[in-house]
């Protein structure tokens, strides 16, 4: 099963990369939440062979929580804002690629002189992979302008080190796993609820503020 | 015991979610908090077993951390019996995130799971949140964004570091603090390294700590003077309490030299940094946000300086938090009468509110710390460890940040306190209950200062022991 348990790694990487690289919000949720769909998986490549109880519960609370209900919540927090769109990202969609790759490559050296201690993990590709979607998650936080893409930024944060915490699902007892996940979604949560605070806001007083800054984080 | 004092302000939160009466809201949040004050009362006697396999355990830092959440929630809602008189907007969901609130932060001081741990903090900074747009304009929400964004990824990254614990610890196998502590010998070194980096930065966010504080005076000067007291009282120091567990392992396996020096050079960052900002600053909540920011930088100093400086660290936490409670209420009560907490807008105080005048002089005075208040005390506690543990030049640093502190917010309240009285918004009348509240604070904390009881002495060298610094 290692080769189903690469090609997830790879496939949330390339993922993050195109969410990093794209202008439509609604396209950018639908990425993500097809990432959290792979990344959900996981669970079933790594013990194939001995599956558990308590792997199949961890699967279906992420796939609910992360594939599902966080995206139909960001789309809720938009559906008032006419322009779907990213406005004035800080990079250009070239500049963006090159330095989301060069973020990868960071991210490959920086793993290769990190060893795991106690035994080969199931994949190498683990820890490099989920490294460089944090660092992507990190990048899109920051370079972007609008609320509601930053808060994908976040969940894709979230997922690299999903990504990084799926192999060690057997140090949290599964409480506490199950508390991480809920208090993520907890904060997709609050964050939509403000980001749509913020559009009303933003509406209220339209003729004073141009429509382009809908939503933007000041 | 110990799910009690959690579950209880949980499920009266639910409670408050129900279309009641704004009055009956107050009372049941004065009750509530009397209760768990007592229960805590009760936990000096003696302290309550363990629960759920170890997970939940009460230990003198746990109990430091307890005392000063309870009596913060106590003057909070005594405060709120005042200010609520003149405040039209629903409470609903503000005093339900207050009990969440200190729902999850009880959970976060008695955890004894590391990953419990992370999942009570990230809770509050989750419920925290909707209580600094609670006057939902612009600036609010612009300041509740960052505040969630920020503290957001601060808390990912904590959550990495509490993952490379667990790479570190994968001979142990748990994340339990007593495991830990017994196996600390077969963690992996390297790894630890990393995770105690990733630590540091994530609770040094949350805590505000330079350079990630830019949150901490747009969110203070945005949030209701209740809101300041508890994020700056029991919040930030919730998170350090994540940082002194940390300690507890690093003086385990010898890393307390490496531990120390990454916490000396944030703790130094966040002396210097407040004091190139409180210069030119108007508003008094964010320059009472400054002081907190300063006085972060002086508790991580403090735990980076070993068995003295912890001392000082854990005493300045109880004498931080109860002077947070005299300088938030009293800004939030000057902010209230004036509509403003800026200082053109705000003169003469003294002249038309003669007890909040008093009152705001004893903020400053006991926010800077000078005797007698046990800011004082704790603060040369500090300073004295950065001497004896020859970093000569970190003490004159943080001797003259701490005089331009005094300087800085010393300008606004003495410019808000005279002047020419300028008319209030609403009716020139001091409220009781307000002023008790900060009234107890002032109480305490100079008697702190003047005499500091045998338990209290007790219970911080029990809370040094525990954590084995040398």
């Amino acid at each position: 099963m290692t080769t189903w348990v690469d090609t997830s790694c790879i496939i949330t990487v390339f993922l993050a990369l195109i969410i990093l690289s794209n202008y439509r919000v609604t396209a950018m949720i639908r990425i993500f939440a097809l990432q959290s769909f792979v990344l959900s998986l996981l669970p079933f490549f790594l013990h194939a062979y001995s599956l558990s109880g308590r792997d199949i519960f961890i699967v279906i609370v992420t796939m609910v929580l992360k594939a599902a209900l966080a995206p139909s919540i960001l789309f809720w927090a938009i559906r008032h804002v006419s322009m779907r769109s990213e406005i004035k990202p800080i990079l250009g969609f070239g500049s963006s690629i090159i330095l989301g790759v060069i973020l990868i490559a960071g991210a490959f050296w920086v793993s290769s002189s990190l060893k795991l201690p106690g035994g080969k993990p199931a994949s190498d590709l683990i820890l490099p992979c989920s490294l460089s979607t944090v660092l992507l998650g990190f990048m899109i936080m920051v370079t972007r302008t609008r609320a509601v893409t930053q808060v994908l930024g976040y969940l894709i944060l979230e997922n690299g080190i999903f990504l990084f915490a799926v192999s060690l699902f057997d140090v949290m007892p599964v409480l506490i796993e199950m508390g991480i996940l809920l208090d993520i979604f907890v904060a997709v949560f609050i964050m939509a609820i403000v980001v749509n605070h913020i559009n009303e806001e933003f509406e209220k007083d339209l003729a004073s503020v141009s429509r382009s800054k809908m939503g933007e984080t000041f | 015991m110990l799910s009690i004092l959690i579950l209880m302000p949980f499920l009266s939160a639910l409670g408050v979610l129900l279309p009641v009466s704004k009055a009956f809201r107050l009372k049941l949040f004065l009750v509530i908090s009397l209760f768990y004050g007592l229960i805590v009362a009760s936990f000096w006697k003696h302290l309550p077993a363990g629960e759920y396999h170890g997970f939940i355990v009460l230990d003198p830092l746990g109990l430091i951390m307890l005392s000063i959440i309870g009596f913060l929630y106590l003057s909070v809602s005594i405060f709120m019996m005042g200010y609520f008189n003149h405040e039209q907007r629903s409470t609903r969901i503000f005093m339900a995130c207050l009990m969440l609130l200190l729902s999850t932060m009880t959970l976060a001081s008695v955890s004894y799971h590391l990953g419990l741990l992370w999942v009570a903090i990230e809770a509050t900074t989750l419920f925290s949140a909707p209580l600094i747009c609670f006057h939902r304009n612009q600036q609010s929400l612009q300041a509740t964004w960052r505040y969630l964004l920020i503290c957001s990824v601060g808390i990912a990254l904590a959550l990495m570091g509490t993952f490379f614990l667990a790479i570190a610890a994968h001979e142990v196998h748990t994340l339990l603090l007593p495991s830990l502590l017994k196996g600390a010998s077969s963690l992996s070194v390297d790894w630890l390294k990393l995770s105690i980096i990733f630590f540091v930065v994530g609770y040094g966010c949350k805590m505000g700590l330079a350079p990630t504080h830019s949150w901490k005076p747009e969110a203070y000067g945005q949030a209701p003077g209740m809101v300041g007291v508890i994020m700056a009282g029991a919040l930030a120091q919730c998170s350090f309490l994540g940082l002194l567990r940390i300690s507890q392992i690093c003086n385990k396996t010898g890393l307390a030299d490496f531990y120390s020096s990454i916490l000396i050079v944030s703790g130094l960052l966040s002396l210097v940094v407040p004091a190139l900002f409180i210069l030119g600053e108007k508003n008094i909540k964010r320059a009472f946000a400054y002081s907190s920011i300063e006085h972060m930088g002086l508790l991580v100093l403090g735990l980076g300086m070993g068995a003295v400086g912890l001392y000082g660290a854990l005493f300045h936490m109880i004498n931080n938090a109860l002077a947070k409670v005299i300088m938030f209420l009293t800004a939030g009560s000057v902010a209230q009468k004036y509509g403003s907490t800026r200082t053109d807008e705000v003169t003469g105080v003294i002249h038309i509110y003669p007890v909040t005048g008093v009152l705001l002089i004893a903020a400053f005075l006991a926010g800077i710390g000078i005797f007698p208040f046990a800011t004082f005390h704790s603060e040369l506690l500090i300073l004295n460890a950065a001497i004896i543990s020859r970093h000569f030049l970190l003490a004159a640093v943080g001797v003259s940040c701490l005089a331009v502190m005094f300087i800085g917010i010393g300008k606004i309240v003495l410019g808000m306190i005279h002047g020419k009285p300028k008319e209030p918004l609403i009716a020139k009348k001091e409220n009781f209950y307000m002023n008790m509240a900060i009234a107890m604070a002032v109480v305490l904390l100079a008697g702190i200062g003047l005499w500091m009881p045998g338990a209290l002495k007790h219970l911080i060298s029990d809370a040094v022991l525990l954590t084995g610094a040398v």
